[in-house]
């Protein structure tokens, strides 16, 4: 089994879509990731992004649509106070807390989506060998 | 609190701490997932199970997960102080943790508050006072209040987060058009119904099998 990539969880009503994008005009950025499709980053659990740090994913990116436009109105609020919930437990367990990170991002923020997976990818390259290969 | 144990059961309880979101299934997978993150970065080995039962308070509940707690060295309960500690006496060979830090027992004041409302002392006083608990919601427990404290509705203690019981308790009496019942003292409370009279037991005769 290969090295497990990062997790970003996506939701729908904009990182996923930019993810669609993505894999039109630069779909190799897309072999880094696995990609979870949410109706709403409000939907993000702690445990949930626990869990895939627990099964050896190097990395968790929340993707949630841009601050004030959350088509549920406070979802990427909430999903916003969760990660920092995460991040508290990962203080806790004594682990790297940057291995968890949220960003908001619109449909239409290719450059932007391409830009915060390469970053993480680099980030998390310094401890770990390339994600996506075998 | 858990350092030393090869196998650690964590154990959730499906009442009230899960509507708290403090102790239920979710809050049993999140602390396993932070201690297996913790003990793997530290080259700790550590068999970790998770389980969650419906009550902590009722004996019955507790079969379902026999096995389990026999097997384990420990077991981290996540249900309140009454959970951790009727879990210790019905299996009395084993170690029980607390993974809580069971301050009062409140109500939802909405999602995400939670905030205190009786102290369980018996001789109940609520008819009195127009339903609001003197003893619970006023700081120094005043029957015959307010204090000096009392300053724009909120208590001295805190003026932050506490509104003064007394304040409340006027409001409320007032209101209903009750006012009249705070020119009547109130006696000295029996408390040896409380924790002045030890541990508190129910037996309820009709109910014994």
């Amino acid at each position: 089994m290969g090295e497990k990539k990062i997790v970003a969880f996506c939701c729908e009503n904009s990182s996923y879509k930019a993810a669609e994008a993505v894999a039109v005009t630069e779909s190799s950025v897309l072999d880094l990731v696995d990609i979870v499709r949410l109706p709403c980053s409000g939907k993000v659990e702690i445990g949930m992004v626990l869990k895939c740090l627990e099964k050896d994913h190097p990395g968790v990116l929340i993707l949630s649509c841009p601050v004030d436009n959350c088509k549920y109105i406070t979802g990427n609020v909430r999903a916003k106070k969760r990660v920092k919930m995460v991040k508290k437990a990962l203080q806790n367990a004594g682990i790297d807390e940057n291995r968890v990170h949220m960003d908001f991002i619109s449909s239409v923020d290719t450059y932007k989506f391409i830009t915060i997976v390469k970053e993480m990818n680099d980030r998390l390259l310094k401890d770990r060998p390339p994600a996506g290969h075998d | 609190m858990v350092k030393g144990f090869k196998n650690l059961l964590i154990l959730g309880c499906g009442s009230c701490v899960t509507v708290c979101m403090t102790g239920g299934e979710k809050e049993v997978g999140i602390l396993a997932s932070t201690l297996r993150l913790a003990n793997k970065k530290k080259g700790v080995s550590m068999e970790i199970i998770e389980d969650t039962i419906e009550r902590q308070c009722d004996r019955e509940f507790f079969d379902d997960v026999k096995d389990k707690i026999e097997q384990a060295d420990a077991v981290l309960s996540m249900a309140c102080g009454v959970g951790v500690q009727f879990c210790s006496e019905i299996f009395s060979g084993k170690i029980v943790l607390p993974a809580l830090n069971t301050k009062f027992y409140g109500a939802t004041e909405e999602q995400g508050v939670w905030t205190e409302r009786c102290a369980g002392c018996g001789d109940c006083v609520l008819d009195k006072f127009g339903g609001v608990c003197p003893i619970a919601r006023c700081s120094k427990s005043l029957l015959n209040g307010p204090c000096g404290g009392s300053q724009d509705g909120k208590c001295e203690v805190d003026p932050e987060n506490i509104d003064c019981g007394w304040q409340i308790i006027y409001d409320r009496l007032k209101s209903l058009g009750l006012l009249s019942r705070l020119e009547e003292n109130e006696p000295v409370k029996d408390w040896s119904s409380g924790r002045d009279g030890g541990p508190g037991k129910i037996v309820r005769e009709d109910m014994l099998l």
